[in-house]
């Protein structure tokens, strides 16, 4: 199994490189870890933009180094790459070492221990072939820590269905338990239609119903798979907000969130949906984001 | 006998407490007031004027202060019974926790009036100012052949429909009415007729007060009937009183300051339409507030901002009661007097999509084709007859429960429950006879779907036990949670 890393070429993080480790750990792979730069600027002819370069890559030789310390005792390749875009660098990199998954690290304007969507990671949202695990931003991974738990979203809908099983096999190839989560922003409500300001905790609660019944079909079906894995008490978090929703469920810093591709985007391509991305915004652990078709 | 008896008067025992997701609202005396307010005012007084004065002539001024009266005495009823019972829901709720599911579904019929029609009847006042507005704007309308019901010479009320297709649209995405929304939409509205009042002043006509009470004191009270729609929703108080800080001081502190700020603003806005035009006027016009300022001015700007609040709020009204609608439908197909399709959700976004689709197509016929006055008729009956029932609830839960917790507890009792069902009485007199009889149809015709749907498939048929005298006590406010 292979995973690359995307790394940024100018600033040292420990989040990504810590979750990179986790998984490799996990699933005894071997680590791509790749830094990408710019391509220079073809036509200034007199390469004034040459000491620009020059600064990034050196920039860029620090933060592998330090990347190659903080994965010490793993397998670990380090590639330096020049690309129009950082994204498209990335994509690059995919097409070039087929990896199992790619792993990237938070937006830096994002709060702490959540993960933060900027422009490179989102990009990667919307176009990469093979699942991509996020860091949510600071996290952190004792040296020894291995996911013990996949935590797969599950909205109710036969795509994410397939993702419970796709799940449900990787949990059971790195020997972790699986946990199924719903995750919902109750409505509103409204103050003046004299209906009980309640009104919408019985919406919640019949959702709740809804989903366990859902629920309970899927995770028959994966206890009916060869080499089930162990399945946790699935679980449903709903809150005002999707945070509250999210930390409306109990989370370890052995957990890992899966979260399935919209049924809308194209096909065999992670794109990622409104609620899903809302459910990745505010996920406390990192989250791998699967195309459809699913994790290999 | 008696089996059929206690199937009838099962009541739905009363579990509170359940979970919290999100943060606990807590209400203070301001915010309850302006839930009041902001219920109340939008629904009627935009458009009530135009039948109700014909009627009472001048002194429409008093219907409405008749109307608020029985309206602030049966809130106050309402007040006591949402504080006694440990349940959150409508008036649908409270019945079934304490008068059993007949009466329940008795009131549940009131409801689908006092909420699916008053929607098509707001939707209707909604297409009225639109078109106004449009008017003013574009100096183009809607022809009337589509925007008016058949009996008024059209085909159907497109504007009206559109508005219920797009609130529909708003709520299966989620949209609620947040305490802030409501308090925008407060200052929206009064300002609006605080501008109506400001501008109808300049064109003051004394004479017009001439012949006061052309129909005399039958006359008012035939007005207060007309009227009483604009005060559907002064209720709402009572069911936030579950969150409200202090309910036993700022509950009926907040009905009567709730009622005190809407009958002020509705009587200002009578006397002082009835200033700038001559009674006779009123007769059969739409958008009346606007189109009497344009008279005034000469202009068609005051008229343009009045249609413009108007076309705002009651928007945000035809909102919210086509939200409470469903939401009564959701309770009532949870405890299985109503089939199941109603308390679907949508996965995504949680709300009850063909139930709300439902009510939009039904309610969008409705506003389509039955002329407003019909509508706004058939909502009053609804309205004062679950409110005469609420009053008789009080009563009947005093006697049976003297000593459970209330919130806020009447003082005087029996007096303001009694007053209450006699003022509603009254009012329901007032209504014209063919209100009556098809709201007495409708009633029968939906128990009649009761005792042949609702009866069997009762919630409460499953489990056994919670016969008629499962008492509920304010312990049961702290059971356990439920599982989650």
């Amino acid at each position: 199994m292979k995973i690359l890393v995307a790394v940024n070429p100018v600033q040292r993080s420990v989040a990504v490189l810590d979750l990179a480790a986790m998984l490799a750990r996990s699933a005894d792979a071997e680590l791509i870890v790749a830094a990408v730069l710019p391509v220079g600027w073809q036509p200034l002819a007199r390469r004034t933009d040459g000491e620009w370069l020059g600064h990034l890559g050196e920039s860029a030789d620090v933060v592998l180094d330090h990347a190659a310390s903080v994965l010490a005792g793993l397998k670990a390749s380090f590639v330096q790459r020049s690309a129009k875009s950082a994204h498209r660098g990335i994509v690059d990199l995919i097409e070039e070492h087929s990896p199992d998954i790619v792993v990237v690290g938070s937006s830096s304007s994002g709060a702490i221990g959540r993960i933060a969507i900027g422009s490179v990671n989102g990009a990667l949202l919307h176009a990469s072939p093979v699942p991509v695990a996020i860091a949510p931003r600071g996290f952190r991974a004792g040296a020894s820590v291995r996911i013990r738990r996949l935590t797969a979203a599950y909205g109710g809908s036969d795509a994410a269905r397939d993702l419970v099983i796709s799940a449900a096999r990787v949990a059971a190839d790195i020997g972790s338990r699986l946990r199924l989560a719903s995750f919902a922003v109750g409505p509103e409500g409204s103050v003046t239609a004299g209906v009980g300001l309640e009104a919408e905790r019985d919406i919640a609660e019949e959702w709740i119903r809804m989903m366990d019944e859902s629920v309970d079909e899927v995770l028959s079906e994966v206890s009916e798979m060869v080499g089930a894995p162990q399945l946790d008490d699935a679980v449903v978090g709903v809150g005002d907000s999707w945070a509250h929703a999210m930390d409306d469920v109990t989370w370890t810093p052995e957990d890992v969130l899966v979260i399935g591709s919209s049924s809308l985007g194209p096909v065999a391509r992670v794109f990622v949906g409104s609620n899903a991305t809302k459910v990745l915004r505010s996920s406390p652990v990192p989250a791998i984001v699967v195309p459809r078709g699913g994790l290999r | 006998m008696t089996m059929l008896r206690e199937q009838l008067l099962r009541r739905k025992p009363t579990a509170a407490g359940g979970e919290d997701y999100g943060l606990k609202r807590s209400i203070g005396l301001f915010a309850l007031t302006m839930i009041g307010v902001g219920a109340t005012i939008g629904t009627g007084i935009f458009y009530v004027l135009s039948s109700a004065v014909p009627t009472a002539g001048p002194a429409v001024i008093w219907s409405f202060v008749i109307g608020g009266a029985v309206a602030g005495v049966t809130a106050l009823c309402y007040a006591e019974l949402a504080g006694a019972v440990p349940v959150s829901g409508s008036t649908y709720s409270y019945a079934y926790a304490t008068l059993g599911e007949a009466p329940a579904m008795g009131v549940a019929a009131c409801l689908l009036l006092e909420y699916g029609v008053s929607t098509a009847g707001v939707a209707v006042g909604w297409s009225q100012y639109v078109n106004e507005l449009l008017d003013n704007l574009f100096g183009w309308r809607i022809p009337p052949e589509l925007s008016n019901a058949p009996e008024q010479g059209g085909i159907l009320n497109l504007p009206a429909v559109i508005v219920i297709v797009l609130c529909a649209l708003l709520l299966l995405r989620g949209t609620g009415e947040s305490a802030v929304v409501n308090a925008v939409m407060v200052v929206v509205k009064l300002g609006v007729l605080v501008f109506f009042v400001a501008v109808a002043l300049t064109g003051w006509n004394a004479d017009h007060f001439a012949d006061f009470a052309p129909a005399g004191f039958q006359g008012i009270v035939a007005g207060a009937g007309i009227i009483f729609f604009s005060f559907v929703g002064l209720d709402a108080v009572s069911t936030a009183g579950g969150e409200a800080k202090n309910p036993k001081r700022n509950l009926p502190i907040a009905i009567v300051l709730a009622l005190v700020i809407v009958v002020t603003a509705y009587v200002v806005v009578a006397i002082t339409a009835v200033g700038a035009q001559a009674p006779e006027q009123f007769d059969g016009q739409t958008a009346g507030l606007s189109v009497i300022l344009e008279s005034i001015i000469g202009a068609s700007w005051p008229g343009t901002i009045v249609a413009a609040g108007a076309v705002i709020s009651i928007f945000s009204v035809t909102l919210v009661v086509l939200y409470g609608q469903t939401r009564i439908l959701f309770a009532m197909s949870r405890d299985g007097m109503v089939p199941p399709v109603f308390s679907k959700l949508n996965p995504r976004t949680l709300a009850p999509g063909r139930n709300t689709m439902i009510v939009a197509a039904v309610v969008s016929v409705l506003a389509a084709v039955v002329p407003i006055n019909f509508l706004l008729e058939m909502t009053s009956i609804g309205t004062l007859v679950a409110f005469l029932v609420v009053s008789v609830a009080v009563i009947i839960l005093r006697r049976r429960e003297p000593d459970i917790e209330r919130g806020f507890t009447l003082p005087l009792h029996p007096l303001i429950p009694i007053l209450s069902i006699l003022g509603c009485i009254w009012i329901i007199t007032q209504l014209r006879p063919i209100t009556i009889v098809v709201f007495a149809i409708w009633t029968v015709a939906f128990l009649v779907f009761y005792w042949f749907y609702g009866r069997t498939h009762s919630a409460l048929a499953r489990p056994a036990g919670s016969g008629p005298d499962v008492p509920f006590t304010s312990t049961i406010r702290n059971a356990p949670e439920g599982k989650r």
